[in-house]
């Protein structure tokens, strides 16, 4: 990844570079969530960087969160994630007793890393509650619309297929949504997201339509609900996540079937979208260009080609861009804390933070 | 004059209420009840008959009785009468002598309902007050209060100190007026103002003997909060602080030396503003302005000071908006803010509320003030508001337009709203009488200012002009055609303070805790407490 290279610079934590890291954990690990890897990056940088005092700590936290934040082109995700164990961290120190400010510092740190992991280990078993919990949802005969790469829809879908006393206990059927957009740039030739997904489904039996997003609107009539994941949960019980689910969920909406969304709860973010265009990141979607537009950008391409890879902003390829789904049109969410209405989200937030 | 005996009557009432509030409050220590003793017998004499009434209020408050007889008089004489106390004199008479001639007319009983008006319904259950001093005085005055609201009419806002209890602290007493005439207005101001009248009241307190300070302030302070309550309705915000304050008190070891305790107790009011309002107020404004953005035309609603600040500060970072105030009569609040932002520099468009359709065509953003949150996520807010929100999310895109609420947490309450006819507040219908000269635009602001005029000549007229009702036309004919809509037996008036804006037209609520959803107000409430 080159753009993370150029950030390394800048990298407060001496030697160590958080974004590597935590791009490294992203590859390495096909299980691991956003949040995940940037807390486990996290506690990687407090392993490395010896810190001795609480104010030194949190600073540091601080520093490479920013820093990460900066690096990364969408990071709502990560964010919930470095917002989480941030909090976690103050409240630990905050409390009284051996492991609070009096305490031998030592011993706090040790406290913080080895739950810091225990945390990241919690997390990953998280999709196995969620798959519990959401499996009552799909039923025999049921036909579910789902869109994207997401693992927990993923594994949701195979716990009901594998469920124990046959090769597929609960019969249903999936339209899978594949991406024109999602087809990584690079190698045009490779699969959309999600076709692994669909082998797996496949391989347990279960029948699997795929069609493109413009057949959406077709193939709800034949759907009884759509379930899909999510990059991140905002405060308001919204969803932000892959390119074109909010078409879907009003689609969904206007045609009366329940929209399901699957989440961990360490997704939740503190965020308050107002609407599509009030993300925090930059997202050139629609782009409005005339003929001479597209002259000149292809004669600055080559000049850049040429200077070389400057120091210009990180920008959101498209197949990376997110919408935002706003609660009305999201009938539950589930969750590893249960299954939630998108105002408890809220709930649940508050309760983390305060 | 045959005036003077009903007179006495139709003041009686007001004054006898109020103590009956005021005495009802307190369980008295023994040293209250010697004080106060003149005034409960007042009350406890106050049913029977016009004649006794008459006597028990000689010690109790003489103003009206004096002034009855002899107007002039009073008026030079010892105790100098406000304007709107002469004015509202002026308009008992009125009514005392139109009901002595509609019951010469039509004479009879049954009148009491059919014939008098098109508001049929208009009378009877509704108004407690006046049926109580109807059984001495025959119902022959016209029930002004529209019937829906009938419940919210009570007693009228307090015009007098008069009256009021001696152990009511001249802060309190001038707060009082100054809620009344709206010159203290806003939820947050009255808020603070009551706080800090309250600290007056604290730091010149001393515990009388045998009782502490932990049991006997809660009941003083009762007495102040019962005279507030009286010149207007308490808010939800004085409320909350109110509480907050008594349990402040109440958690007092009564060990604690007088001094100290005070000094804790100071102290606890001075944190309680700086909290929950001035920097709660900042971290809002600050959390809200960073929803602003280049190019958005920001449509608010009279004046909130939270969506003021809010605004201050986006422009201080150099956002470039718009902002339009749509504004209502008959307070005008949104005139202050028009011009504070237009005197910072801001781009400033300002209508009334008929103008809405126009105004919120090209609105990107509504930024709300409140009044109060409650617990089903509705905001209570001053007249207009839903109207505002509604028109912004219902018209061609509205979902795209969102409407966010500036709103400290001191404002939550676990009460439900599902209306606004339940739980409101009425003020003078009077008030919406009154003309506004025609070139003000953002000058002359505070609300009171051009009725003010109209008092004092009343006030006058009162004295010099024997009869009230000459008085009235003179007065008001040339202002306005609603100013004798008392004799018009077909009109009601009705001056409402508040309505209440569904959840669903809310997006989202800014608070000094984080920005949340309506839906989690009552949530943020229930971690406040």
């Amino acid at each position: 990844m080159s753009t993370t290279k150029a950030g390394t610079a800048a990298a407060d934590s001496k030697s160590f570079d958080i974004v590597a890291t935590y791009n490294e954990l992203l590859r390495s690990d096909p299980d691991i969530t956003m949040p995940i890897a940037a807390i486990e990056a996290l506690v990687h940088v407090l392993t490395h960087c010896p810190s001795s005092t609480i104010s030194e700590t949190l600073d540091l936290l601080e520093k490479s969160t920013a820093h990460l934040k900066r690096s990364i082109p969408n990071p709502i995700g990560l964010s919930a994630g470095t917002d989480l164990f941030q909090r976690y961290l103050i409240t630990t120190l905050q409390r009284p007793g051996q492991l609070g400010p009096a305490g031998d510092f030592k011993a706090i740190r040790t406290h913080l890393l080895s739950n810091g992991r225990l945390f990241i280990r919690r997390a990953k078993e998280s999709r196995q509650k969620i798959a519990a919990f959401g499996r009552g949802f799909i039923r025999d005969g049921c036909t579910v619309l789902t869109n994207g790469g997401s693992r927990a829809v993923a594994s949701l879908l195979q716990k009901a297929a594998d469920e124990e006393g046959g090769p597929s206990a609960v019969r249903f059927r999936v339209i899978y949504v594949l991406s024109s957009m999602s087809k990584n740039i690079e190698e045009p030739s490779g699969e959309p997201e999600g076709m692994e997904t669909v082998r797996a489904l496949r391989a347990k039996g279960v029948p699997v339509a795929t069609i493109p997003e413009s057949a959406v609107a077709y193939a709800l009539g034949k759907t009884d609900m759509i379930i899909v994941g999510a990059e991140g949960v905002v405060e308001n019980g919204g969803i932000v996540s892959r390119m074109g689910t909010y078409q879907i969920g009003l689609l969904a909406k206007a045609i009366g079937k329940p929209f399901y969304v699957v989440a961990e709860s360490h997704k939740f973010v503190r965020l308050f979208p107002l609407g599509q265009y009030d993300l925090p990141i930059e997202q050139h979607v629609v782009d409005f260009k005339s003929a001479d537009d597209i002259a000149e950008e292809k004669k600055r391409k080559q000049q850049t080609f040429d200077v070389g890879n400057g120091d210009k902003p990180v920008e959101l390829p498209l197949s990376d861009s997110v919408d935002f789904t706003p609660p009305h049109l999201i009938s539950a969410l589930i969750t590893d804390s249960g299954v939630l209405t998108p105002s408890a989200v809220s709930e649940e937030l508050i309760k983390i933070w305060f | 004059m045959a005036d003077s005996s009903d007179m006495a009557q139709t003041n009686l009432p007001v004054t006898a209420s109020t103590q009956s509030q005021t005495t009802a409050t307190g369980d008295h220590p023994t040293s209250q009840v010697t004080q106060s003793l003149p005034i409960r017998e007042a009350k406890s004499t106050k049913t029977p008959t016009s004649a006794d009434n008459a006597n028990a209020k000689k010690n109790v408050a003489p103003t009206p009785s004096t002034s009855t007889t002899d107007g002039s008089t009073v008026a030079g004489g010892e105790k100098p009468l406000t304007p709107a106390e002469l004015k509202k004199k002026a308009k008992a008479e009125k009514a005392a002598r139109r009901a002595k001639e509609k019951l010469a007319k039509e004479g009879g009983a049954g009148a009491a309902g059919s014939p008098a008006s098109g508001a049929p319904q208009g009378r009877p259950p509704v108004t407690p007050k006046k049926d109580a001093s109807g059984e001495v005085w025959p119902v022959k005055k016209e029930d002004k209060s529209v019937a829906v609201f009938g419940h919210l009419y009570g007693q009228p806002r307090r015009t007098t100190i008069a009256g009021a209890g001696k152990e009511v602290h001249p802060a309190v007493l001038a707060l009082g007026l100054q809620l009344r005439d709206y010159v203290v207005c806003g939820s947050s101001a009255r808020c603070v103002a009551t706080l800090l009248a309250f600290k007056r009241v604290i730091e010149s307190y001393t515990t009388p003997l045998g009782t502490s300070l932990s049991r006997h302030l809660t009941t003083h302070l009762s007495h102040q909060i019962t005279y507030l309550s009286t010149c207007r309705p308490l808010s939800i915000t004085q409320g909350n602080a109110i509480r907050a304050l008594k349990l402040a008190i109440s958690s007092i070891d009564p060990s604690t030396p007088e001094l100290s305790a005070k000094a804790t107790l100071c102290e606890f009011i001075d944190n309680f503003i700086r909290e929950k309002i001035t920097v709660a107020d900042q971290v809002i404004a600050a959390s809200a302005a960073q929803k602003v953005q280049d190019g958005d035309v920001i449509v608010t609603f009279a004046g909130s000071s939270i969506v003021k600040q809010t605004l201050l500060s986006a422009h201080k970072q150099e956002k470039r908006f718009r902002v339009s105030i749509i504004d209502s009569r008959p307070l005008f609040e949104g005139k202050n803010m028009a011009r504070a932002l237009a005197n910072a520099g801001l781009d400033v468009e300002y209508s009334l509320v008929h103008g809405i359709s126009h105004a919120i065509k090209d609105a990107t953003k509504v930024f709300l003030g409140a009044h109060a949150m409650t617990s089903n996520g509705r905001l209570y807010s001053r007249v207009g508001t839903a109207l505002v929100a509604m028109s912004a999310k219902e018209r061609a895109g509205g979902v795209e337009v969102p409407v966010i609420v500036c709103c400290e947490t001191v404002k939550f309450t676990d009460r439900v709203a599902l209306d606004s006819i339940v739980v409101n507040e009425i003020a003078d219908a009077d008030e919406l009488v009154s003309a506004q000269s025609a070139q003000q635009l953002t000058g002359v602001t505070d609300p009171v200012a051009p009725s003010k005029p109209d008092n004092k000549k009343g006030g006058k007229g009162a004295s010099n002009a024997a009869k009230p009702a000459t008085l009235a036309s003179d007065l008001e004919t040339s202002s306005s055609p609603l100013s004798n809509w008392k004799d018009n037996s077909n009109l009601q008036l009705l001056n409402i303070m508040y309505d209440v804006t569904p959840a669903e037209y809310v997006d989202m609520v800014v608070t000094e805790m984080g920005s949340l959803p309506p839906s989690a107000v009552p949530i943020v409430h229930r971690m406040t407490e």
